[in-house]
């Protein structure tokens, strides 16, 4: 009786600053991504096939993919061993070393690039040395793939990190005294209780990789069929006045954002409600 | 079993391996025949129709025919400061079509060119031209008949930067020469035209064609562009906008240039293949219907709808593009009339 009364009177106090959060995010979020997808089917399906007809709009997608699968695969491991021994080892500089791989979220994405640049470039630290022996990361399809690494290194090492930090070190070393190595620790010990923390990682790098602009822009050289990614595209076509072609890319591109949202949504409520 | 947690699973598998099927898919040997040969261009922002509807595929078939490979374009269209930039910061371009000779000399300064190379080509490596005229809005409202109207109080202006299009530079000497070139005290007659423009710039956009669009899009009253942004769509009916042509304009010339540094020797006759074409008369024909005028002035009697300037004049008129921008784009623009707007 007296939870019930609790709900309905939270029900009822609810209702002013439940329709003003609404009235806010209506045209804050989603009138804008409604938009996208009005004009989007304002060419009909015949725009839409047109679109993905050109060569150059395929690529961009698959290239966008492509990325975004090699650098969830990449900075899954990478991440996760960063995790790990940031999480396992005690060693002098470790504060300054959880700060420095984190960075990638404060620093503008923009700047990272221009920092890959003045590294990688042909006139950069390193790439004027690489560059009479032919060897060019820049403007080519691995500097998008560098750039992707950097900016999504924190999010697999954010969502890893805390389940590491958490796990009791009794278990790992239950496993030692029965004789296991200390890759069968890993292996049988750890990984297992990561499980969850390494999906919604993975799922959150592919994401941010799909949709990278920043970084992206200044060290892609913005190549058709080459380095452009779907975002560059999408500006690309924008910024010439395509606006229907630009659309039909960017709603492909938000509509897998939002199955990607969705499939993280579940999975951490289905968690949480076994943790319940 | 939780056959529910396996079907959603089993969904969710199906779609990450669809993805990555669809993403790999050109890459899966034997789904397509790999083009055996490709060429970088880069092109300042406006040229990006014209190349990829007409010139490359022209190009593309005339290659095929002579030698029997098939060729891929890798193609990267924004302003032309920004593909100056790209260029000197190293880009892969073999070729490069900028909006002005000044970029061009930016790469030599550079050491990109090894020297003003282009001048070499046919024309002197001028590719094509475009005179800069206004456009305004269906019935022209406001009455704009020249630039001097643009600096006339309530009219907005979409200007492209200067800074990253070779359009806006163009537009600034334009608009100068406009006012100066029969007056009797010339510096003092253009800056005032350009004081009371600028003061009337409601939008900046970094390309000639980001400008455009945002003109498009609503933004003030009159765009000073290329004509051949306005030929185009009017050619297609799409125009929704009125050419003004002003009494006196500039001819912009747009300059071709080779990278050698970035020509792999076999790709020279590749490269020396298309630059020909390029100024080959189907290729000067291709530009003209896309609105370019051709440097083979009989060329240009097919396109119709190419209006008259009364008083054309060119970069040549004010010494090279290296005085005019230390003259009018620096001197007067940068220097006097930014600086006055901003106080």
């Amino acid at each position: 009786m007296k939870t019930r009364r609790r709900r309905t009177s939270r029900k009822t106090t609810g209702l002013l600053p439940i329709s003003f959060l609404l009235l806010v995010l209506l045209p804050l979020l989603l009138m804008p991504l409604g938009a996208i997808y009005i004009f989007a089917a304002r060419g009909g399906l015949g725009h839409f096939i047109r679109t993905f007809s050109q060569s150059d709009a395929q690529f961009a997608l698959r290239f966008s993919l492509l990325i975004a699968f090699a650098t969830s695969l990449v900075n899954g491991v990478l991440g996760t061993f960063a995790a790990y021994v940031l999480a396992k080892y005690r060693f002098p500089g470790r504060e300054a070393l959880s700060v420095v791989v984190n960075l990638p979220v404060a620093i503008p994405t923009v700047v990272v690039g221009t920092s890959l640049l003045l590294l990688w470039g042909p006139l950069g630290l390193l790439g004027q040395f690489l560059d009479p022996m032919g060897v060019q990361p820049m403007f080519a399809p691995f500097g998008v793939f560098l750039a992707h690494l950097f900016v999504t290194f924190p999010y697999m090492l954010g969502a890893v990190k805390p389940v590491l930090d958490e796990l009791e070190a009794t278990y790992e070393e239950a496993a030692y005294t029965i004789g296991a190595s200390r890759w069968q620790a890993f292996r049988f010990v750890i990984l297992p209780t990561l499980r969850g923390g390494l999906f919604s990682g993975t799922l959150l790098t592919f994401a941010h990789s799909l949709g990278e602009f920043g970084a992206t822009v200044m060290v892609s050289g913005n190549l058709r069929l080459r380095t452009q990614t779907a975002p560059l595209y999408i500006f690309a076509q924008f910024e010439a006045g395509n606006i229907e072609t630009a659309n039909a890319v960017a709603a492909v591109l938000a509509t897998l954002s939002f199955a990607l949202f969705f499939v993280l949504l579940r999975f951490t409520q289905r968690r949480s409600q076994r943790v319940a | 079993m939780n056959w529910r947690l396996l079907f959603e699973r089993l969904s969710f598998l199906t779609i990450v391996a669809g993805l990555a099927l669809y993403a790999l898919w050109p890459w899966i040997p034997g789904t397509r025949a790999i083009p055996t040969r490709t060429l970088v261009v880069y092109g300042f922002s406006i040229l990006g129709e014209v190349m990829s509807e007409g010139i490359f595929p022209a190009f593309q078939s005339e290659w095929e025919m002579r030698r029997g490979e098939s060729l891929q374009f890798i193609s990267s269209f924004a302003g032309s400061g920004t593909v100056t930039n790209q260029m000197i910061l190293g880009v892969p371009a073999e070729v490069g079509v900028l909006s002005l000779e000044l970029d061009a000399l930016r790469l030599v300064k550079a050491g990109v060119l090894r020297g003003p190379t282009w001048r070499q080509l046919p024309y002197a490596g001028v590719l094509n031209r475009t005179p800069f005229i206004i456009l305004v809005r269906p019935g022209n409202p406001k009455g704009i008949h020249g630039f001097s109207d643009l600096a006339r109080p309530g009219i907005g202006v979409v200007h492209p930067d200067p800074l990253t299009s070779g359009g806006a530079n163009w537009a600034i000497v334009a608009e100068y020469g406009a006012a100066s070139r029969h007056s009797p005290d010339p510096a003092q007659a253009g800056y005032q035209l350009l004081l009371g423009i600028w003061r009337n710039v409601v939008a900046q956009a970094a390309s000639a064609r980001a400008a455009r669009t945002q003109f498009e899009n609503g933004f003030g009253d009159a765009l000073i562009t290329y004509e051949q942004e306005a030929i185009r769509d009017l050619a297609r009916g799409r125009l929704r906008a009125e050419i003004v042509y002003p009494r006196s304009t500039i001819f912009s010339e747009h300059t071709l240039v080779v990278v050698d540094k970035n020509i792999a020797i076999e790709q020279r006759e590749l490269v020396e293949a298309f630059v020909a074409f390029l100024w080959s008369d189907p290729a000067q024909s291709i530009f003209v219907k896309f609105g370019y005028r051709s440097m083979n002035e009989t060329l240009n009697e097919s396109n119709l709808l190419f209006g008259h300037i009364q008083d054309p004049f060119l970069i040549r008129d004010f010494g090279d593009w290296p005085q005019a921008k230390r003259e009018i784009v620096d001197a007067i623009w940068k220097n006097r009339v930014l600086q006055e707007i901003g106080q």
